[in-house]
């Protein structure tokens, strides 16, 4: 790859961005590759040297706030006109709803993902309670009761006992798996942002 | 390595390349090498954030009929490098006595 084809797909990659930044980060990796070159490296050694291009592009986004992505994205290119202004504000009622309805899509997907956290976490505790209340309800029972029902119970505390701490990984690795994709989740709605719906 | 600490590292890291002399991204890169790898999104980063806290200051200058970027340690950087030093006394004697044990001074 050249360096224009690299700096060129570097700024398609981060066209959400504002534009001070994109020009910033295309003269600091064209500064990077120029420099090699000077050193005696060839175009093509350069450019590979400093990275993947699509990497570049996906930590860059990863480092920006998604505050700052939006902005940028709903900064109007221009000033609005008088009748621009009118629509907008009799268009009110439909684009407020919609605008909000958007974000308690996002905020509602959150909160599902965590209360099925909530709710493993939930499963796992009742098999403990239960496991526990089992071989102590049994225990008495065994011994002032039938002896036999009773030993029946503990014996099925303990199993209760062995499943909660399989249960136990389980939750510890959903939970894990749930927090990594809320980061990918968040990954994803930034650079949907930045995409411009014309790239390819 | 806890990444709070290792950005703390880097920072320094990248103001001890140029304490002594100005420099540009791809010598600091090449300096540190020997040491530490950092690729070049990293060290836009860690540039970006120590201007930001003015322990660095950024000037454009004409090289061989293109613009490269200088970077000048402030006297906040060099601050910041001696209160590492600092701190480091107090991990090292730390990390002596959690390592104690280990070189059997119990036994003495």
């Amino acid at each position: 790859m050249t360096k224009l084809e690299f700096l060129f797909r570097l700024e398609q990659g981060l066209a959400g961005l504002p534009k001070e930044d994109i020009k910033e980060r295309i003269n600091f990796y064209g500064e990077m590759i120029d420099d090699r070159i000077e050193e005696g490296l060839s175009e093509e050694d350069a450019v590979s040297e400093v990275g993947e291009a699509d990497e570049i592009i996906s930590q860059i986004i990863n480092d920006t706030p998604l505050t700052k992505i939006v902005k940028e994205k709903i900064k109007p290119k221009r000033r609005p006109s008088a009748l621009e202004i009118v629509l907008l504000i009799l268009g009110s009622p439909i684009w407020l709803s919609l605008l909000i309805a958007f974000f308690a899509v996002i905020i509602s997907l959150y909160a599902s993902l965590w209360s099925i956290i909530i709710s493993l976490w939930a499963v796992f505790a009742s098999f403990a309670g239960c496991a526990l209340g089992a071989v102590i309800s049994g225990a008495i029972f065994a011994c002032f009761g039938n002896g036999l029902i009773g030993v029946a119970t503990v014996g099925a505390g303990i199993v209760l006992f062995g499943l909660s701490v399989l249960l136990f990984f389980g939750c510890k690795a959903a939970t894990k798996g749930i927090i990594l994709l809320t980061k990918a989740m968040l990954l994803g709605i930034k650079k949907c942002f930045v995409k411009k719906g014309d790239a390819k | 390595m806890d990444i709070q600490l290792k950005r703390g590292l880097l920072d320094v890291c990248v103001l001890a390349a140029i304490k002594d002399e100005d420099s540009y991204g791809y010598k600091i890169i090449k300096d540190m090498k020997p040491y530490i790898e950092l690729s070049e999104s990293t060290l836009y980063t860690i540039l970006k954030r120590l201007e930001n806290a003015n322990m660095l200051t950024v000037r454009t200058a004409e090289h061989n009929g293109r613009l490269r970027k200088y970077y000048r340690i402030t006297q906040e950087g060099t601050k910041r490098i001696e209160e590492f030093k600092q701190e480091w006394n107090e991990i090292m004697s730390i990390y002596k006595f959690v390592t104690k044990e280990d070189d059997g001074d119990d036994k003495a």
